[in-house]
């Protein structure tokens, strides 16, 4: 594909009125995420932890949604929306933690498989080929069955296996910026592989990054309530996954305790949408090449 | 996995030489698959020995148990011999396609159990992926070409919220909505038990318990292909003989139908079998969910033992199965690619 | 490239094929929808010799009777292999294959009398070449077809003295009768197997109990068992059971509700209320008092055989005064409130409270109350003083912080955490909750690697085998070692001597006693300290059966019995006396949630027909 033809696109593009509906469902995704981060920050003051202490709740267990309860009370007589709140730190934790862990891994191997030639790009190769050929969800399954549980097991399952699908765009992108004239102008003025990776190829491929990250974080939240389902999660910690667990195990869907099961549900349905949504902008604004996709 | 169609311009920058040749090309590719499948097979191995907990002791908890009796059962298992020897035997086995002998169900090999299950898998999988494929790319098509209508906005936010969905969510709710509550659709498992059907009922029985885990399936997964139709549509529209086609005065559902779907479906086709894989790891909630007997229930069923031998098994038959499917996906981007084509 | 008139009908007519085949998948799901309207309604008709849907969720590792270890299919081989001697509905020895025993004086000797009319299924005599053969299979293949190995370690032989009169020797006296728990198989079938520990068993089994394995299905995991016409006690009045593999139990409920299946066992709470609150008629619940308790177990430092210290328990905890202290910092009525919603007993002593002639404390033992000033002024007194932050410091001066472990897919374990968590950090001792998968609770459990953990088992009639596992011997060879059976790596001499005493004490009034007295020590060394003994909630469809016998009657469930009373009682309701009530029960919520659903689906779908019928016009 030749430049002009991309160009032509891309003002094709600008023009259209429905990357402006792209944009704006971007920026309402993120007005709705600082919102969420906020009130996920604000939940220690908001609901103090003591208010969930299952030996001091006053409330019955399993109440209906009132006035001094918005959201009801779970199978120990916890306020349920103020578990909602805590529960958005954990959901959030893992989700950034995961994608953080995952980009950093994607970037690294992604632009030394770009960069460097012969055995090492050859092994590093096949290292992304396998762990995107690998089932990730099982080979989650396998990491939090093998590692002891916790939040950082999980953060660790969900980021080793998730790296791989940004390996390969961080590498084609390194690949072609590699490709460029002023590289192999620095390259011939005697610049290390450390000042090229550093200095031209990371601020290249960061926006790409970046973008990928914010699609990332869903799916993050998503494996974590997952893992949380299949009983890998760490009940200890109020995440969504986790409470949607217990409100499951302990029979609030059949039982009709609505305010249990919906919530959790609806909360990781939307941040996740939310990320997705800024995820889509983001990519449109930041990346020329995908631009066109959109 | 995320919703960018990056997966596609991946394998566009894949960085085969233009001129080789296509034996070449088959070679590389077969050449990487058997690696990462020699990688699944190890790894298969080492990451469940080292598991914590004695199976042995596990599988006889709560039960009356003398020290000849757990040394018995750690003979007959093979739990007794060194690491290597272990693994050695296990490579052995693994020629001959025996995956070695279950901890749990005593009277089936591990090799039996995935065999029974993989049929249902491949229904279940099969029928979500055909539908989901259908469903996205025709939805793809007609949100690309309406971009901005209502039809789009609201297909593809659709599209988007239920991809956000956690999967065994969403499949407790259907659950519960249609199979308890209504009464529509049975609960458990593919077939009524006891029923017997043969014949058209048979068949008529299994459709019955799948819609669904099926709709569970498509609803969750079916926005990547709409996204990806949608985005080669659009960038098909903006190609020099579209422009052309248009200006020439040419209908647009005409134009659509005749130039732009079907060069989009090119980067799609090759996504589709870039997405079984995942297709077939969401078969683990799903199957989970709905007690339908196939690989990822069994998955699961082994994972709460912990039966290591048969986790190992469905590891070692999953991962070859997406193996296989991106080994496919390269050679059907390979011949449906004019450009790598005509190199 | 021209339009062509020629060109313009195909390129319109293929949105509109894809159209018409969605319409037809939506014809094809109309019909299925239909089909399952209809299907509950025939299969009831088509059910009058009626067979009991059992929904189940568990393993099955095999219907061998001399392999099985796990719960489903051993309680399914007590509706098949009748015993020696059966638990009759009151946990009391009764009749078996055999009518009659006999105990010589030195309580050495067992003879056994083989009732006349026992036949197996396929219409042979039940001789005493039958019980000789399954004991001696036992015996001489712990390693293969020992599943019941524990049963018969101290028997000596197992002769037949004529065709229906069976003499057991045994090593040392004991009280409890070696005829119970071991399924006695037909000589003249297993004989001719080739390989009896991979034989399955589990197609057209000869059997001697109220029903027989009829098939079983391991992909779909369906099991069918009829009625064996030939039973002594009389043929069921049911023609069969069917068991249906559920994977989770909310599914099962839903089955339970839309009639595809008849008994549910294994409720929570939750759903347990919920479905006696079903004003439908169809559903009748049951709530049986349990044979399982679930304890805190403490680990006092354990040991091997030889007195050898292992494991990495907080040494701490070796003082008696602080598990104490620990345990009255437990309140066991309130757990049974808020985590069982008062479907339990508050825990005693291990036995739970089904078993009359061994539950409750020895004369003159103190049960621990719930008081957490008195655990603190135990604490206070004992010299564990408060840290800087609150937390207690022990004697070394090191801060007080415990590891509570649990399983991390047991529901209860994980809320009896957060609460003892809590009253432990009341008396300042710090609690990190490991809630790990199941195995690795056993593993470290044998491994002596915990603080404190949630156990529980399920006791059978006879309590030996749960005292046999808290003596000294019971301590593994080496540190760790796998043979190690201790529950709570505990030993103590004197429990010991009571565990001897009991074991060949011949007058159960006697052996009660010492049998109090023994679990009564256990209680007091405050090392496995029983929470509750939960319920069994059930729920069964009272529209299509009635009559199951409880096991204690009036009390007990009906699953998961020391026998097969529950279902060999069942029968089937008058014809007519009830729908098969598909579609009742919706709970409220739902359907907001399921209409707004379909209004979603249809919308978009109506939404997408109008723009595209619109574009052809364009």
């Amino acid at each position: 594909m030749s430049a002009a033809t991309w160009q032509r696109r891309r003002a094709g593009l600008r023009e259209s009125a429905g990357e402006f509906a792209s944009y704006r469902s971007g920026l309402v995704g993120a007005v709705l995420l600082v919102l969420v981060v906020l009130l996920a920050l604000a939940a220690p003051p908001l609901v103090p932890r003591e208010s969930l202490a299952v030996t001091q709740v006053t409330a019955d267990r399993n109440e209906v949604p009132s006035l001094a309860h918005l959201l009801g009370t779970d199978s120990s007589g916890r306020d349920v929306l103020g578990m909602l709140l805590w529960g958005a730190r954990a959901s959030l934790l893992v989700g950034f933690a995961a994608t953080a862990m995952s980009m950093v891994i994607g970037t690294v191997v992604g632009m030394a498989a770009g960069h460097f030639t012969g055995l090492t790009q050859g092994a590093l190769m096949r290292v992304i080929d396998f762990f995107l050929v690998v089932p990730s969800l099982v080979l989650a399954i396998v990491l939090s069955t093998v590692l002891a549980s916790g939040l950082w097991t999980i953060v660790i399952a969900i980021g080793v296996t998730s790296w791989a699908s940004t390996a390969r765009v961080v590498r084609a992108q390194t690949l072609t910026i590699e490709s460029r004239a002023y590289i192999e102008r620095s390259r011939a003025l005697g610049a290390g592989d450390a000042h090229i990776l550093g200095r031209h190829v990371l601020p290249a491929v960061m926006p790409l990054v970046l973008a990928n990250t914010t699609l990332a974080v869903g799916a993050a939240i998503i494996a974590e309530s997952t893992l949380a389902f299949l009983g890998l999660g760490d009940p200890t910690t109020y995440s969504w996954g986790s409470m949607l667990k217990r409100a499951l195990d302990t029979g609030a869907a059949t039982a009709g305790f609505w305010w249990q099961v919906l919530p959790p549900g609806i909360a990781i349905v939307l941040v996740v949408l939310c990320f997705t949504l800024v995820g889509r902008a983001l990519e449109s604004v930041l990346n020329p090449v995908l631009r066109s996709h959109r | 996995m995320t919703i960018a169609s990056n997966d596609a311009v991946t394998v566009a920058a894949d960085d085969t030489p233009r001129g080789a040749s296509l034996r070449r090309y088959v070679a590389v590719k077969a050449g990487g698959a058997l690696i990462s499948l020699a990688m699944v097979v190890v790894l298969g191995f080492f990451a469940f020995r080292v598991l914590p907990g004695d199976p042995v002791r596990t599988m006889t908890q709560g039960r009356q148990v003398t020290p000849e009796q757990l040394e018995g059962l750690r003979r007959q298992l093979g739990l007794d011999d060194p690491l290597l020897v272990q693994f050695w035997n296990y490579l052995r086995d693994l020629a001959t396609g025996d995956l070695g002998q279950s901890y749990v169900y005593k009277n089936s090999s591990v090799a039996e159990l995935i065999a029974d299950r993989l049929l249902p898998t491949l229904l279940l999988t099969g029928t979500a992926a055909a539908i989901s494929v259908v469903l996205g790319l025709w939805l793809g098509q007609r949100t690309a070409w309406r971009r901005g209508s209502w039809f789009d906005k609201v297909h593809t936010g659709l599209a988007l919220t239920f991809w956000s969905v956690p999967t065994f969510w969403l499949g407790l709710l259907l659950l519960l909505v249609f199979g308890g509550g209504l009464g529509w659709f049975p609960t458990t498992g593919m077939t009524t038990a006891g029923a017997g059907y043969t014949g058209v009922e048979h068949v008529l029985d299994v459709a019955h318990h799948l819609v669904l885990p099926v709709i569970t399936m498509v609803a969750v997964v079916y926005a990547q292909y709409l996204m990806v139709m949608r985005a080669s549509v659009l960038e098909e529209m903006h190609s020099d003989y579209l422009t052309t086609a248009r200006a020439k005065g040419l209908r647009d559902d005409l134009v659509r139908t005749r130039h732009a779907v079907p060069n989009a479906l090119l980067p799609t086709v090759t996504l589709i079998f870039l997405t079984v894989g995942g297709l077939v790891g969401g078969a683990v909630t799903v199957e989970s969910v709905f007690s339908w007997p196939g690989l990822g229930y069994l998955t699961y069923q082994a994972l709460s033992e912990p039966d290591l031998p048969l986790l190992q098994g469905t590891f070692v038959v999953f991962s070859a199965i997406v193996i296989l499917m991106n080994f496919v996906a390269d050679l059907v981007y390979r011949v449906l690619d004019p450009r790598l084509r005509s190199a | 490239m021209s339009p062509s008139p020629a060109l313009r009908r195909p390129s319109t007519a293929r949105p509109r094929l894809v159209a018409a085949a969605l319409a037809a998948l939506l014809v094809v799901l109309t019909a299925l929808v239909a089909t399952g309207v209809q299907r509950p309604a025939r299969a009831a008709e088509s059910d009058s010799d009626a067979v009991l849907r059992i929904a189940y969720s568990s393993t099955v590792d095999t219907f061998n009777p001399f392999v099985s270890i796990y719960l489903t299919p051993t309680g399914v081989n007590r509706f098949v292999y009748e015993n020696l001697v059966a638990y009759g509905t009151e946990n009391e020895a009764t009749e078996g294959l055999a009518e009659s025993w006999d105990t010589s004086e030195d309580a050495l000797t067992w003879t056994f009398t083989l009732g006349d009319d026992r036949e197996w299924s396929d219409g042979e005599p039940v001789v005493a070449d039958d019980v000789v053969f399954t004991y001696t299979s036992i015996m001489e293949n712990p390693e293969t077809l020992g599943a019941n190995h524990g049963l018969t370690t101290n028997i000596e032989s197992v002769t037949a003295v004529d065709e229906k009169t069976v003499e057991m020797t045994l090593i040392e006296p004991q009280a409890a009768n070696p005829g119970f728990e071991i399924p006695i198989v037909p000589a003249h079938v297993w004989e001719d197997v080739d390989d009896p520990a991979a034989f399955p068993a589990d197609s057209e089994v000869v059997g001697s109990g109220p029903f027989v394995i009829e098939s079983y299905d391991e992909t779909s995991g369906t099991l069918e068992l009829v009625a064996n016409e030939t039973y002594w006690r009389g043929a069921p009045e049911i023609a069969g059971v069917r068991y249906v593999k559920y994977d989770n139990v909310d599914a099962s409920v839903q089955g339970l509700r839309s009639g595809e299946v008849d008994i549910v066992g294994g409720l929570t709470p939750a759903q347990y209320d919920t479905l006696e609150a079903d004003g439908s008629g169809e559903i009748a619940t049951n709530a049986g008092t349990g044979r399982r308790y679930l304890a805190l177990a403490i680990n006092p430092g354990a040991t091997t055989a030889g007195g050898e210290a292992f494991g990495d328990s907080n040494p701490a905890l070796a003082d008696p005064d602080l598990r104490t202290a620990i345990l009255m910092a437990v309140d066991k009525e309130e757990l049974v409130d808020r985590i069982l919603g008062g479907y339990g007993t508050p825990g005693e002593t291990e036995v739970p409270a089904s078993y009359p002639d061994f539950t409750g404390f020895a004369e003159g033992v103190e049960p621990l109350e719930f008081d957490l000033d008195g655990a603190n002024a135990l604490l206070d007194e004992a010299g564990y003083e408060r840290g800087p932050d609150g937390t207690r410091l022990d004697l070394e001066g090191n801060p007080l912080e415990l590891r509570l472990m649990g399983d991390t897919e047991n529901a209860d374990h994980v809320q009896l955490a957060e609460f003892v968590g809590e009253w432990l950090g009341e008396i300042g001792i710090a609690v990190t909750p490991e809630l790990i998968g199941g195995d690795a609770v056993g593993e470290r459990s044998i491994a002596g690697n915990y603080d404190m953990y949630f156990t529980s088992w399920s006791l059978g009639p006879d309590p030996d085998f749960q005292l046999s596992i808290n003596t000294c011997d019971a301590r593994p060879e080496t540190p760790g070692g796998a043979d190690n059976l201790s529950e709570s790596n505990w030993c103590s001499p004197e429990f010991d001597a009571l565990y001897a005493e009991q074991r060949t004490e011949l007058d159960p009034e006697a052996r009660s006693e010492l049998v109090r007295e023994s679990f009564s020590a256990i209680y007091e060394a405050r090392v496995n300290y029983p929470i509750w003994y939960a319920d069994a909630l059930e729920a069964y469809r009272s529209d299509r059966f009635e009559g199951f016998t409880l096991q204690p009657e009036g009390s007990g469930p009906i699953l998961g019995q020391n026998g097969y009373w529950g279902v060999y009682g069942a029968s089937e309701v008058e014809p007519g006396s009830g729908g098969s009530g598909a579609g009742d029960g919706v709970p409220g919520w739902l359907l907001p949630v399921g209409v707004g659903a379909v209004v979603l689906v249809v919308g978009g779908v109506l939404l997408g027909r109008r723009r595209s019928a619109g574009d052809d016009r364009e």
